[in-house]
């Protein structure tokens, strides 16, 4: 039987960079667009089993928009593990000492829950300034909102 | 009654288990118990993943024709709408194969919905 249906080979996928500008986008809607182009859904040729995504920049993560009263009112806990060790912090605090970490825990909970995922996780970069160090690759801007 | 000898019988059996089972992982591809009961799972889900392949095939073809199309600055469902008016009777997989192997003849299957399509041009790509 000929297969019909290509399918992604591993190594074979040529993987583009895009740089996007988080100043004043939603923070949901900037996750969900990313986590597309992370998974390769951008692509004709997605392949379930391989990563055909590209990498993606973010840059100005502390200007990223949380709209609402989210910044004040919405809360990243995580509990320690020693008695009363529950950390709680609002989304604006969050944003302003940890800047990188809103959007990326944002993008890794769209992301599939398995070893591909943590794969695709590591081809975002994020960063609280309007610079980043991937000049090299020469990214494209890309479109979100 | 003649009484019944199994010898060269269940030597047989154990290898046909065993030659089913071959390189399953550890014990059960070794062990006549452990290997009969992963080879009877073994089929009981290719069985199934016979049929739910086609379901998956399709869903896969929809996602890669979504992309093509969100490229193009439609989307799936404006997309195969329109075709359906314009009379194309491509199918999702030839559909999807044409975007991945031939993405001119997509541009123009695109143009070819665009023009039946009822629906107003999609103003963005969301």
């Amino acid at each position: 039987m000929r297969r019909q249906t290509t399918f992604a080979k591993a190594g074979e996928v040529e993987k583009k960079w895009h740089v996007v500008d988080a100043t004043d986008v939603p923070l949901g809607r900037l996750a969900s667009d990313i986590a597309v182009v992370l998974m390769g859904k951008h692509r004709p040729e997605y392949t379930p089993h391989v990563d055909t995504g590209d990498f993606v920049i973010v840059t100005n993560a502390s200007k990223v928009a949380l709209t609402g009263r989210k910044a004040e009112q919405r809360l990243k806990m995580h509990y320690t593990g020693y008695p009363g060790g529950l950390k709680v912090r609002t989304f604006g605090e969050v944003r302003e000492k940890h800047p990188e970490r809103l959007i990326e825990d944002a993008v890794r909970r769209m992301l599939p829950k398995n070893r591909l995922g943590r794969v695709m996780l590591k081809k975002l970069k994020v960063y609280a300034g309007e610079d980043h160090p991937h000049q090299a690759q020469q990214p494209t801007p890309m479109q979100v909102g | 009654m003649p009484r019944v000898r199994k010898g060269a019988a269940r030597t047989r059996a154990r290898k046909r288990i065993l030659r089913d089972a071959r390189g399953y992982f550890g014990v059960k591809s070794r062990h006549k118990y452990q290997a009969r009961n992963a080879v009877i799972r073994a089929n009981v889900f290719a069985y199934r993943d016979r049929r739910t392949r086609k379901r998956d095939m399709r869903a896969l073809w929809i996602t890669r024709i979504t992309a093509a199309c969100r490229m193009r600055g439609t989307r799936y469902s404006r997309f195969m709408n329109g075709l359906k008016l314009a009379g194309v009777n491509l199918n999702r997989k030839m559909l999807s194969q044409l975007a991945i192997e031939d993405p001119a003849i997509f541009d123009e299957l695109v143009q070819i919905s665009n023009e039946h399509s009822r629906a107003t041009p999609a103003a963005s790509s969301n």
